[in-house]
Formats: C-alpha cells, structure tokens, sequence
C-alpha cells in the first residue's frame, strides 16, 4: 500500500497545519454508564457493557448481542416536563449534553444568556430515530386511517430533532447542524466543527453523536450481515464542548485535549487510483502532517470498525501501512457494541477516558489517531492531544 | 455577529434541477418563469384512506437517463434524484468530468426525510412478514449518508460526502457548508443542494399536523390553506472565482454569504425574532445592507403561519421598503430538503436572465400581511436582479439564509 500515486499539488495544498481545537466539556451516556469515569474502568476491565435489550419491545430483538444503556428513562435526568414525547436517541443526546453543559458550571465557563447565540450544536446521526421513524411508518399501514399518526410524535421523525431539542432546553442559539456520514458521522461532526469554528459561524460547539436500540434497529442490522457473527450492536450518546484553543485559553476555559486535524474522503468502489485502505491511509497521512504529529508521536489508536466483516482488516491495514503498526489499540466495539453514528464520538470518549483514568508521566504528552471506514466509501481520520503533559 | 471572513470568493457556475416542472436547469426555469404548476394526483403510493391525494410528483424521472455510474437498483430515490440533479450541474458547469474526478471535490446535500420510499418498503415488509423479513439490500438503502454517497459515486468525487439532514433548511445549510468549504482551502470545488422523496409518512404527519393543503398551494393569498408536499433534487457547483474565470466558465453568481441559527424555542412554530436576527447577521457576513436586497426567494410554505411569520420577520429587517417576496413552493410544492436547493437555482437564474420568480396560485394578497407585498402573482416579471436573499427554515428552528450576487 502506498500513497505516492495521489497528485502532488492537492497534497501540498491540504497540508496547510490546523488551528487546534479544544474540548472543554464531556459528557457520555454508555453501556458503561454515565460519563466518563465508567467508561475508562469498563474499557481497563476489557469486558463487555451493560447487556440485555431494554424497552417495550425488549422481547422482539433477533438472537444477537447487544450492548445497552441500562434503565435509561430520560425524565429521571431532565425531569418529566417536555419528556413525554421524546424518543430514546433524542433523550440520549441531551442527557450526554446535560452533562457536558453541568460540567461546564463547574468550572467557570456556563454558557450564560450572552453566549447563547454564539453556542451551537452538532449532531451526528445517519438516520435519525429508527423507532420514532418506523413506528410512525407502520401506524400509516396499520391504523384505522393511513394518517392516523400522532401529530406528537411526528417531529420525532426528521433527523435534526434531537439537535433541535438540545437547543430548545438549553437555550442555544447559535448554528445548529446534524450531520450524515454513516459510520463517518461522528468524524464529520468534528471536521464540521473545525471548519464552521473557523469561519467564524460560532464561539463554541456541542459536538457528537446519539444513536438508540430498537427491535427494528437491531433486526436491520442482523438482516444484513456487514457485523460479524459475535458481534454486538450497541446505543447511546457521546458530546463535547468544543471550542477554539487559543480564544479559550483567553477566557480562562480548561483545556481537557486539543482536538487536532479531522481528514476525510470518500473511496466508494468506483473510484479510480484508491481502495478503501489506500484511502484511509492518505486520511491518516494528510491528518498527521496537517496537526503537525509524526508517526511515532501517536501512542494510542482508537479503531472504529472492529468486528465488521472485512471493514476491521482494512482499517488495521491502512493505519498499519500509515503508521507502521497499531500502538495502543483501543477497540470500543466489544465493550459498547457497533454505535454507527456515534462511534467517532465515543472514539474519542474512550480515548479521553482512558486519559483520565491513568494520568500520563510528567513531561509525556500522548496523542491518539481516531480512524473510522464504512462499507459506503467515507474514511477519515481525527488527531487527538493529552493536554495533561504539557 | 459575523465578521466576514477572509478566504477566497466562491462562484456559482453549474446547476441541476430535477423538479416536478421539469428537468434540466433550462426546463426547471421556463416552466417556474411561466409559472406551472407541478402538482398533481399522487402515483408513488396508495392514498386510499387519505383525504387530501395530491402533491408534486415527479413523474418523467428515469435515472438511467441522467446517470453514468450509479446502478439505480441499488439506490433509493432521494439518492438517484441527488446524484442527477449533480450530473445535470457538472454538465451545466461545463468542467470535464475526469478533470472534476481528480480536484479535491465533494458534496454536501440536504434532505429531510432521508431515503423516506426505503423506510415506507421496509415498514411494508414489517407489517406483511415481520422484522425477521426486511430485506438486507433495502436496509442498506435507508441512511440519509447514501445521498451525498450517492453524488460521490455518480461523480467518481474522492472529497467530503456529507449528508446534512436539517429539514426543511437543510440545502441551504448545505450550500453555507460547502461555500465554508470551498473558501476556506479544504475543498476546490464542491457539489451542494439538497434531494426528498413524496411519501406515505410525511403525507401523513403534514396532514396531522393541519398543514397541508387540499388541492392548491398557495402562499401569501387571502385564502391558502397550507402546505402540498413535493420532492425532487437540486443541485449547484460551487468553485472558486480564480478557477472559474481560468477555465472561461459562465458564472451565475457569487456566494456572498449565509448564516445559520436555531430559534431555540419550539419544534414546529417558527419565530420571526429569531429569523430576523438571521437575516442580519447573513448580511453582515455578506456586507450588504437591507437596501441592497432586490429580491428575496421566500420559504412560503404557503401555512397561514409560515406566511406571516416569514413575512413578519422580513419586515423587521427591511421596515417598509420590503423588496420583491416570493415563493417557488407555489408551483413544485415543499421540496422539503431540496426546497431552498431549488430556491437557490431559480435565484440564480434570475440574476442571468434578469426576471422575478413568481407566486403562482395567488389571486388575492392576504391584507393581514401588510401593506407593500410583493410577491410577484402569477408569471416571472422582467427585472434587473443583482442580489438576493434565500431563504429556508425547518423543524427544529433551523433557519438558514444565503445571499447571492451578480459578479461584474
């Protein structure tokens, strides 16, 4: 595997080095648990999280592992009011961003009233609430008139809602955005960021992904064979506030890491002079140079595509070919199962909270590779920095 | 508030429309200059039970006409209608497709529902033979993702493929991102718009929801009723103004600006505070002052709340020299996420053939509006157009607002 054949002058031209981002909120809702901390614990232990369906249709899942968050109702965090209608993937989001902006209080940097309209969102989600949005598709075959759906629950089923939602209770103003990108969704989240910050379209950013069980989702899943048989399919929600590093260190926000370069590019099976791990390697390559990182200052990669039929081998084998081996392999899918949109966002979870969990040695700074692929064609890559050591 | 950022300007040179007036850029515009009507009795899904039967379909859509590289069995329609609607724009843009194949170039396209006729399949599966029976190639349909992927592999595009799923704003957003994208170095040229599909489902909820209209939209009239769905593909070819004037291109218009924001305050009730302040900061970010605005390409929905909130919120920025306001939506019904793709194509051509979008269906400018509504009743009027405003807002409070120029 090589990248020599890729034109000279558009390389040369990506490589321009990126601002760095920081995060300086979190917030995880997982099998592990809620935030971070059980997360970090649960990855050390390698075994699986939470499982076990959970709802109404708990009884109507294929014969397939599942990895949960467990007894999740979203009025025990956000209180009853305005919940009734909320389907799981929305609850699931502002949960993780109820966490993030409480954890913000704490320090010092709430978002006050002023800052509302330069506060936004992005939500990864390649389709929405499947149980919002094929429960409502069956009430028009089954009910007494086709229309017969709840005008309730209608907004439940355009895949903005969730975003929609966290700015209505949190009271954000600012640019609001819910990215598709299939497995890729919750890198485009973070390169949607880093552009929109950029140009300048907001002060800071709630970035991240939400994805919910269902009977349907997981059945979906088991009907088309991309997972391997072992394999477990998995839920729930990761979000950071991202803002830039520079204007936060000026307004005295603390740091938790800096979010470097987030490559991208589409490899879908016919385009020419790329196979899909030759072009996750040019993502690796062009992220590294552009966060200014060499090879061998990557001590952790956080892999997305683990148990999927043939996807795993050809990212191992382009970040291999990038890196010349896999240091620090974190594999989120055996402890939180395939999280689809949310998986870059609980990439990068899984990173920090091994971070917070074991404190680096005074003077290492360590810095991770997040890597995601889909059957589609997107690949990409994220860089990701310790704070702690430097 | 916005500063304007520095980077490189960025031109509008291709478009592609595949409407239920017509398809082709140059079809798409006669029949909105002449102010057809795309609606029509719904084919795509049985409506027995439904009292209200009829949207804009498009019925003449056949993808092996358009499509070089995309088997259409394994693509569901809001894709297909994405992925030609871009061809149609790289055609009309006149760069040579391998060239295009090899420049750092992507899309970014918009839709509401998604791949909304995979859905309707699949629940038909669930309820015929149960979960146990859906059907692995159609489930591999349903992400929204596959119709950026979609333009991506019609195009052999190795860039970003970004499907941006924010409703009814959602290809204006698309087009902001891609406008950021293109500036700003990441990409050099990039596809944008947006694509939906008439369904069971959205038939449904705009029903429920009392929005929608029985035979005939008919935004800013005394007597509209609200909303008739429709669905198509829009699409635009953004590259920079350096490169445009390099290779001779015809350029339609410069991306002057755009913002977006989020109303923050209720899912389905949009609010004119908040588009207002959208408005500003989207001419801030272009430099432009209200009296600069000569038309404005409106959401016009055609729901007595849409109307006048939109309407409301225009006022506020404009006081009482409100410019030309009007709605497309008139004509091809609410497109939903391709609905401000479309609005930015008619802008545009606008601008070149110097002329007024019409609102069709208008016999009657509803005086609760105000005084000094335009909104251009009936056919396209003759008119120098040098910068517009297009609007879109959604579910959500998503509003997004681009304004276009004339390059001298």
């Amino acid at each position: 595997m090589t990248t020599a054949q890729a034109p000279a002058q558009p390389l040369a031209r990506a490589a321009t080095a990126v601002r760095p981002l920081v995060i300086t909120g979190h917030g995880v809702v997982s099998a592990a648990g809620l935030g971070l901390g059980p997360l970090g614990e649960l990855l050390a232990a390698g075994g699986p999280g939470h499982t076990g369906p959970q709802g109404d249709d708990a009884a109507d899942y294929p014969p397939r592992a599942v990895r949960t968050v467990p007894d999740f109702k979203a009025a025990d965090h956000l209180g009853r009011k305005g919940t009734r209608h909320l389907d799981r993937l929305t609850g699931l989001g502002l949960v993780a961003c109820k966490q993030a902006l409480d954890g913000l209080g704490a320090s010092g940097a709430a978002v006050t009233d002023a800052d509302s309209r330069r506060t936004g969102v992005v939500m990864a989600t390649s389709t929405g609430s499947i149980q919002s949005l094929s429960e409502l598709a069956r009430d028009t075959l089954v009910q007494d008139a086709p229309y017969m759906v709840n005008p309730s629950r209608f907004p439940n089923t355009v895949m903005n809602c969730c975003a929609g939602q966290i700015a209505i209770r949190n009271g954000l103003r600012g640019l609001n955005a819910t990215v598709a990108g299939g497995r890729l969704s919750g890198l485009f989240a973070f390169r949607h960021a880093r552009v929109a910050l950029s140009q300048g379209r907001a002060e800071r950013l709630l970035v991240g992904g939400t994805e919910e069980l269902s009977a349907p989702a997981a059945w979906a899943w088991h009907r088309t064979g991309v997972l391997r048989e072992q394999a477990a399919v998995g839920e729930g929600s990761a979000v950071f506030m991202v803002e830039d590093a520079e204007r936060a260190a000026g307004r005295g926000h603390t740091a938790l890491a800096e979010l470097l370069a987030c490559e991208v590019g589409f490899y879908g099976a016919t385009a020419e002079r790329h196979s899909l791990a030759t072009g996750l390697a040019e993502c690796v390559e062009r992220a590294l140079v552009r966060s200014r990182v060499a090879v061998e200052e990557i001590t952790t990669v956080a892999l997305g595509a683990t148990h999927h039929v043939g996807l795993d081998r050809v990212e191992e084998l382009a970040v291999e070919s990038a890196l010349g081996g896999l240091p620090g392999a974190v594999r989120i899918a055996e402890a939180l199962g395939e999280t689809y949109s949310a998986a870059g966002a609980f990439q990068v979870a899984a990173v920090l909270a091994q971070w917070h969990r074991d404190p680096a040695p005074s003077g290492s700074v360590r810095t991770a590779l997040i890597t995601s692929v889909g059957q589609d064609g997107n690949a990409g890559a994220l860089v990701l920095r310790d704070v702690a050591g430097h | 508030m916005p500063e304007r950022s520095p980077g490189r300007r960025v031109v509008i040179t291709g478009l592609g429309a595949v409407s239920s007036v017509g398809i082709g850029v140059e079809a798409f515009t006669a029949a909105i200059r002449a102010g057809a009507s795309g609606i029509s009795p719904i084919q795509s899904f049985d409506t027995t039970g439904f009292p209200y039967v009829r949207a804009g379909e498009v019925h003449d859509f056949e993808p092996r006409d358009i499509l070089l590289n995309l088997d259409p069995g394994q693509w569901g329609r809001s894709s297909l209608l994405a992925a030609a609607a871009s061809r149609l724009a790289v055609r009309d843009a006149g760069i040579d497709p391998a060239v295009l194949a090899r420049s750092r170039a992507g899309s970014v396209m918009g839709t509401t529902s998604g791949e909304s006729v995979v859905l309707q399949e699949l629940s038909e599966q669930w309820v015929g033979d149960g979960l146990k029976s859906l059907d692995p190639s159609l489930v591999a349909q349903l992400p929204a993702s596959r119709i950026a992927a979609a333009v991506n592999s019609e195009l052999l595009l190795t860039g970003d493929a970004l499907t941006i799923p924010t409703a009814c704003s959602a290809s204006n957003y698309a087009l902001g991102h891609a406008f950021d994208l293109v500036r700003s170095g990441e990409a050099d040229v990039m596809l944008a718009g947006g694509a939906d599909a008439v369904n069971r489902l959205t038939h449904a909820g705009f029903y429920q929801l009392g929005a929608m209209a029985e035979e005939t939209p008919r935004p800013f009239d005394t007597n509209r009723e609200g909303i008739l769905a429709g669905e198509g593909g829009a699409a635009l070819l953004l590259e920079p103004l350096d490169d445009a004037l390099d290779r001779g291109a015809r350029i339609y218009a410069e991306v002057l600006g755009s913002w977006a924001n989020c109303d923050a305050h209720h899912m389905v009730h949009p609010d004119s505070g908040s588009i207002a302040e959208c408005i500003r900061a989207a001419h801030e970010a272009a430099g432009v002052t209200p009296g600069q605005i000569d038309y404005v390409c409106a959401h016009g929905t055609g729901t007595p709340t849409n109307d006048a909130t939109e309407v409301q919120a225009v006022r506020e920025v404009f006081g009482d020299r409100l410019p030309p306001v009007s709605s497309i939506k008139s004509m091809i019904g609410h497109t939903m996420g391709a609905a401000s793709g479309f609005g930015a194509v008619i802008c545009c051509k606008a601008i070149e053939e110097g002329f007024l979008p019409p609102t069709a269906n208008v016999v009657e400018v509803d005086p609760a509006l105000g005084p000094g509504l335009d909104p251009v009743p009936g056919k396209a009027r003759p008119a120098r157009v040098d910068i517009v405003q297009n609007h879109g807002f959604a579910f959500g409070g998503n509003n997004v607002i681009t304004i276009l120029g004339r390059v001298s």
